[in-house]
């Protein structure tokens, strides 16, 4: 799966994006992502991998920056564009957000433009929804007409995932699709992210924490860290890479090291320069 | 001397968080107006899901405001009993329930039912889509939350108010006149024709003004709020609580407005 090829025809452009809340969250990232490759990014924790998603869709605004999906400028634009864009984009959120006062059926749907749903009739459109949900592993039969609280959490990350599906989307953007999910739910979703991109040819960004399960299925992985993409590159040079914080990523026992030699550095006042400048194969450099 | 800077600030500090906070309110709510209001022109607004939430604020609501029309309309009769016995002629009670219904109470204790049953709900249904996503989910799949989910709620409280406040009004008029006739023995014939006495048919149109404007304005400070919220569950009940106070402020001020402004 994974490809030391480089990226050709840009699907989706960070140009210089930056994004403060109390804090900086994104300073400054820059990144390609090609059409029909998926990349993984990975990070620790509130680093900013899923604002940087959202500033995609326009879910959340950078302060500085812009976004292009397929050509198109999501911040110099106006809001026809940007709902162009959308119409391109699927988001599967981290936690399915699936309505709650809807059926299975009636979320689906939602996925499903209302112009699109007239021209298609009840009829098509409940079959575009029956092969999203087996598209996703899930019996029609045995979900269509249930609430979102009747199911299990496995099952509602792939109703979630057939919901960004019924719409045939070019790019898909994944928040965590594992968290919370135990093994098998993982590989299994982990699985239906592989044969979506193969079956459908998408474009997918994953944020995950799951790094083992994303160098499985990606073409390049990103790490992001306080803000800055801090690596980029394929699968095999993740694991090859010496930067510390890489290699916490990629192996267990140098994480373990490594959060204690970042919490030692905290408490004598901040991070040591080691793993601070400890930046290779940062994009466009 | 930094202590007494501070002291001395301080205050102007406060005062200015307020009035940012109150613009963005201000603004906020201008800015829901405005798109309701463009959501509802371009009919983009479903009429099935107007029904739904007419039924959820008008019809879920008569038993609340059945019970509070009801003893409005009781305690008016037996305090205005108590104080008239033996000075002012016992037919004035009808009078007097019936303005204070019809005028008051009615509009102004079915707003508070309307903060407490459906805008507290709305802020909290909201607040929970936000948190959880839900709201992102449906501008991520191309759709507005403002048509799907703010305006089917505020024509509702529009539609639904005015109703509840003149089932309000007979429910009340009926109870006091029960009431009169029970505790001070007065019959049916004079309450009327104390209730008569000082009617004007402009009050039950200042009375459904009222409706019309708490009907309006508890759902779009609950939307509002619910849309703000930020924070998880605690952030849930947080706005939610806000909101109740809010909307509550809201409706008793606007309800002091009224008689400056339609009763002179």
């Amino acid at each position: 799966m994974a490809t030391d090829a480089l990226p050709t025809t840009p699907m989706i452009e960070y140009r210089d994006v930056h994004k403060t809340f109390d804090l900086p969250v994104l300073s400054g990232v820059d990144l390609t992502v090609a059409d029909g490759e998926t990349l993984a990014i990975v990070g620790p924790s509130g680093t900013g991998k899923s604002v940087l998603l959202k500033t995609t869709i326009g879910l959340i605004v950078p302060d500085r920056g812009d976004v292009i999906v397929d050509g198109q400028s999501v911040y110099g634009s106006g809001p026809s564009v940007l709902a162009e864009v959308r119409r391109k984009v699927g988001y599967v959120f981290q936690n399915a957000a699936l309505f709650d006062s809807m059926t299975v059926h009636e979320n689906l749907l939602q996925g499903l433009p209302d112009a699109l749903q007239k021209s298609l009739g009840r009829k098509e459109a409940l079959r575009r929804v029956c092969a999203a949900l087996e598209g996703v592993n899930l019996e029609p039969g045995h979900v269509l007409n249930k609430f979102p609280g009747e199911l299990s959490g496995g099952m509602r990350k792939r109703v979630g995932l057939a919901r960004t599906i019924v719409g045939e989307p070019r790019i898909i953007l994944y928040d965590e699709p594992v968290t919370g999910l135990d093994p098998v739910n993982s590989a299994a979703v982990e699985r239906l992210i592989r044969r979506i991109r193969e079956r459908m040819g998408v474009t997918s960004l994953v944020v995950t924490h799951d790094i083992e399960g994303a160098l499985g299925y990606c073409d390049r992985i990103a790490l992001l860290d306080r803000g800055k993409l801090a690596f980029v590159g394929t699968p095999a040079e993740f694991r090859r890479s010496h930067t510390p914080m890489v290699m916490a990523f990629a192996d267990r026992t140098a994480a373990a090291n490594f959060s204690v030699r970042m919490l030692d550095d905290e408490s004598h006042g901040g991070p040591s320069e080691s793993w601070q400048n400890g930046v290779e194969n940062a994009p466009d450099a | 001397m930094r202590w007494l800077g501070n002291l001395i600030v301080s205050p102007f500090a406060f005062f200015g968080r307020g009035c940012e906070s109150a613009a963005k309110h201000a603004g906020g709510i201008a800015l829901l107006v405005g798109r309701t209001g463009k959501a509802l022109a371009t009919g983009q607004v479903s009429a099935r899901a107007v029904l739904n939430q007419a039924y959820a604020v008008g019809v879920q609501s008569l038993p609340l405001v059945t019970v509070t029309a009801t003893l409005s309309g009781i305690v008016t009769s037996q305090q205005s009993s108590y104080q008239f016995t033996g000075s002012i002629p016992l037919y004035i009670i009808g009078s007097v329930v019936t303005s204070s219904v019809i005028l008051e109470l009615a509009p102004v204790l079915t707003a508070i039912v309307l903060i407490g049953r459906v805008g507290a709900r709305i802020t909290a249904e909201l607040g929970t889509m936000q948190v959880s996503e839900q709201i992102d989910a449906l501008y991520a799949l191309g759709r507005d939350p403002i048509p799907a989910l703010a305006a089917p709620r505020i024509v509702a409280g529009i539609i639904a108010m005015p109703i509840l406040v003149g089932y309000a009004n007979g429910v009340g008029f009926l109870a006091g006149m029960i009431a009169a006739r029970l505790t001070v023995g007065l019959g049916t014939e004079a309450f009327l024709y104390g209730a008569r006495m000082f009617w004007h048919n402009w009050d039950m149109f200042y009375s459904l003004m009222k409706a019309v404007t708490f009907g309006f304005t508890v759902p779009v400070i609950s939307v509002h709020m619910g849309l703000l919220t930020r924070g998880g569950a605690e952030g849930v009940g947080r706005s939610t609580t806000s909101s109740v106070v809010f909307m509550i402020i809201a409706v008793l001020v606007m309800d002091a407005l009224f008689p400056p402004l339609l009763l002179n």
